[in-house]
């Protein structure tokens, strides 16, 4: 094949990827389409609202950090949440002025890398203890780490003033983070729900939340393509190695202490990322939604759901739990069920009793608010029972190989050896 | 190739390897003793998983001897020692070709390439599917390890041994489990890589031991009771006591798996 060749090969060969890309990318003026509009309550209702999707994005990568070497290697980093805080953390200080030698008006790009790099430091020293473990004693150490850590943060009063409530970005920083090439105005957006810029491209205005959708979605991209090139390298393949069977992996000459560390190291990076983005998008951290451990108990949910091992799984794990809770519970922007049923069925039918003297308003208020996670955490136990692949998983067990197969035929690059390969190993991206 | 020097390993008040003195030429050698003799506990020693309670473990390179008694595992993968396994130990999600490729990756440099697609690195699939043509598995290169019979994994493990050519290799009972059928097929092939390799064979099938080997090695409580060309060793009266521990003769199960009523070490 030629050389000029590769760009088409290599798109023809993505296709289900492109397609998932674009629709990302055309969610915010859809979902305008429909519930604007078109003005259709039902869309708004079933839909997440686009602030919703900015979270989807960057827990997302978050979650696709965690499944890196997790759902890689076999190990289960619960103190993952140790990673995404000092990456929140990070960034609101460098904000603040509080981190010596980064000055409040260090660009966002630099102060995410710092965060990312601080991770790695941490991940360094998490690590070399905890690798001597495996198995749930690994899961407990690391766990045990970021716990000491959450207690320390929660406690630590240089970080904000109020410590319990963690930090927010200060006067010294009152306009949105700039997302971009530092140094290039043009190539800058500011991100935040209240911060972000309006773009006006091709006469459409895109709002300050959409902005940051793009903005925090093409970080989260790039991300994705960083992961997702590791994952299919020589170092990829002895982090599966690892999960396969660590015994027979160090038979075969792999120190493979050095290399779950390597591996630990890269996702930390990563999912300090992710917490920096959080950050920046919200401009406020509490220790409960960064380094507590429930944060990591998310991470995993989104994994299950999504499918352990297949790296962009956790992403479409976050957005059907984030889909479902806005959905089920009272406060999301759209609205979700309850607003719609009360609306929908009037007065009358609401008073109806159906239950004894319950009426039919109270037994959906009853069932209905504020009970979102326990329907997500029913939604979890059917998963874990009946889809143990993950959503991803069994996307690509049912489909993954035919369309491989098909697109190898159809397009007879040669792929075919690679593509039966990569099913059978379900590490297809 | 390889030699060890007063080896001993306790376990507690169990003296499991008893102070051996041992030398691997290149040719092909057996290590049999009766169940409990010590001989995975040996070949334990020699690939770095346990550590020896006394003793020195060295390999030759380049005319020189390497001690390597405090090498890890994967220290001693590297250097050249590879073994299978009695209990079949494959990475079973992955396919029989990734198996043996993995493997060799390991022996080359660029497992720490953390940016390029694993498929620019062809040599290592290359080499890997020479050792599955020659151990004949390489018609199922492609499908999941899990999904080979146990006798084809037998095989396969033998592949992954034999993956960066190292210069000994340690088979543990390749024919462990192995039906009546295969067995043929399993001894050709540990002939076979006889042929380029040291080879230290550990084997319960009397009947492989004396027809392959060029030397007999017998581990009787740790310790070596007998050493030398299979017909002397078969018929050392040691061997036989320790054998058959005053029991009737021809109890030897693997002579009587055989078919052979005659079977056994007499």
């Amino acid at each position: 094949m030629a050389g000029l060749d590769w760009p088409t090969d290599y798109l023809r060969a993505h296709v289900p990827h492109l397609a998932i890309v674009s629709l990302l990318a055309l969610y915010p003026s859809i979902y305008h389409l429909l519930a604007n509009s078109l003005g259709l309550y039902e869309a708004e209702i079933l839909l997440p609202g686009v602030e919703t999707m900015t979270a989807v994005l960057y827990f997302g990568l978050f979650a696709m950090s965690f499944d890196f070497i997790s759902g890689y290697t076999g190990y289960l980093s619960f103190g993952h949440a140790a990673f995404y805080g000092t990456g929140a953390y990070t960034v609101i200080l460098v904000a603040n002025g509080a981190v010596p030698l980064l000055g409040p008006g260090t660009p966002f790009v630099v102060s995410l890398l710092v965060a990312g790099l601080l991770a790695v430091l941490l991940a360094l020293v998490v690590g070399l203890v905890s690798f001597r473990l495996s198995g749930v004693y690994f899961a407990m150490i690391t766990l045990g780490f970021a716990q000491v850590l959450y207690v320390f943060i929660r406690g630590w009063d240089y970080v904000a003033r109020n410590p319990r409530d963690g930090p927010s970005v200060g006067p010294t920083h009152s306009e949105g983070f700039q997302l971009g090439v530092p140094g290039v105005d043009q190539l800058n957006v500011a991100i935040g729900v209240l911060t972000g810029d309006e773009v006006t491209m091709l006469g459409h205005t895109l709002g300050g939340t959409a902005v940051s959708y793009y903005a925090i979605g093409a970080v989260v991209l790039l991300c994705y393509f960083a992961m997702q090139r590791i994952i299919h390298s020589p170092f990829g393949r002895v982090m599966i190695a690892i999960r396969e069977n660590e015994e027979r992996a160090v038979a075969i000459g792999y120190d493979t202490y050095r290399y779950k560390l390597a591996a630990f190291a890269v996702s930390g990076f990563f999912a300090a990322i992710a917490g920096g983005l959080f950050a920046g998008f919200r401009r406020s951290a509490s220790p409960e939604n960064s380094f507590y451990f429930l944060t990591t108990g998310d991470a995993l949910l989104a994994s299950i759901i999504g499918g352990f091992g297949t790296l962009a799984g956790p992403l479409f794990g976050r957005l059907f739990d984030e889909t479902v809770r806005e959905f089920l519970s009272k406060s999301g922007q759209g609205g979700g069920l309850l607003p719609y049923l009360r609306a929908g069925l009037g007065e009358e039918t609401l008073s109806t009793p159906v239950v004894g003297n319950t009426s039919l308003g109270t037994l959906i208020d009853t069932l209905l608010n504020g009970h979102a996670s326990l329907y997500i955490g029913i939604v979890f136990v059917l998963f874990v029972l009946y889809v143990p692949d993950g959503l991803l998983g069994t996307v690509r067990q049912r489909v993954g190989g035919k369309l491989a197969h098909v697109s190898a035929v159809r397009f007879g690059d040669g792929s075919t050896a690679n593509a039966t390969t990569d099913d059978a190993t379900g590490e297809e991206e | 190739m390889l030699r060890t020097r007063g080896l001993t390993k306790s376990f507690g008040g169990l003296v499991a390897v008893d102070d051996v003195d041992f030398e691997l030429g290149t040719e092909l050698c057996s290590l049999i003793g009766p169940n409990g003799a010590g001989k995975t506990t040996f070949f334990n020693l020699l690939t770095g998983v346990l550590e020896p309670t006394a003793g020195t473990v060295e390999l030759r390179r380049d005319d020189a001897w390497d001690d390597i008694t405090d090498a890890s595992p994967h220290e001693t993968a590297q250097r050249g020692i590879h073994r299978s396994y009695q209990v079949t130990n494959v990475f079973p999600n992955s396919t029989v070709l990734e198996n043996v490729r993995i493997a060799e990756q390991a022996a080359g440099n660029d497992s720490t390439a953390l940016w390029r697609n694993v498929d620019h690195f062809e040599a290592y699939a290359e080499r890997a599917y020479a050792k599955l043509d020659r151990v004949g598995l390489s018609h199922r290169a492609e499908e999941a390890a899990s999904t080979l019979s146990h006798g084809a994994k037998r095989k396969l493990e033998v592949a992954v041994a034999l993956a960066g050519d190292p210069a000994v290799l340690l088979l543990d009972e390749p024919n462990a489990g192995v039906s009546s059928e295969s067995v043929d097929e399993v001894r050709d092939l540990i002939e076979d890589v006889a042929e380029d390799h040291a080879v230290l064979l550990v084997e319960h099938n009397m009947d492989i031991v004396m027809d392959v080997s060029e030397r007999v090695v017998v581990l009787h409580q740790g310790a070596v009771i007998a050493d030398g060309p299979p017909e002397d060793v078969r018929s050392n009266p040691d061997v036989q006591s320790a054998y058959l521990g005053g029991y009737e003769p021809g109890s030897l199960d693997d002579g009587a798996a055989s078919g052979d009523p005659e079977g056994g070490l007499s």
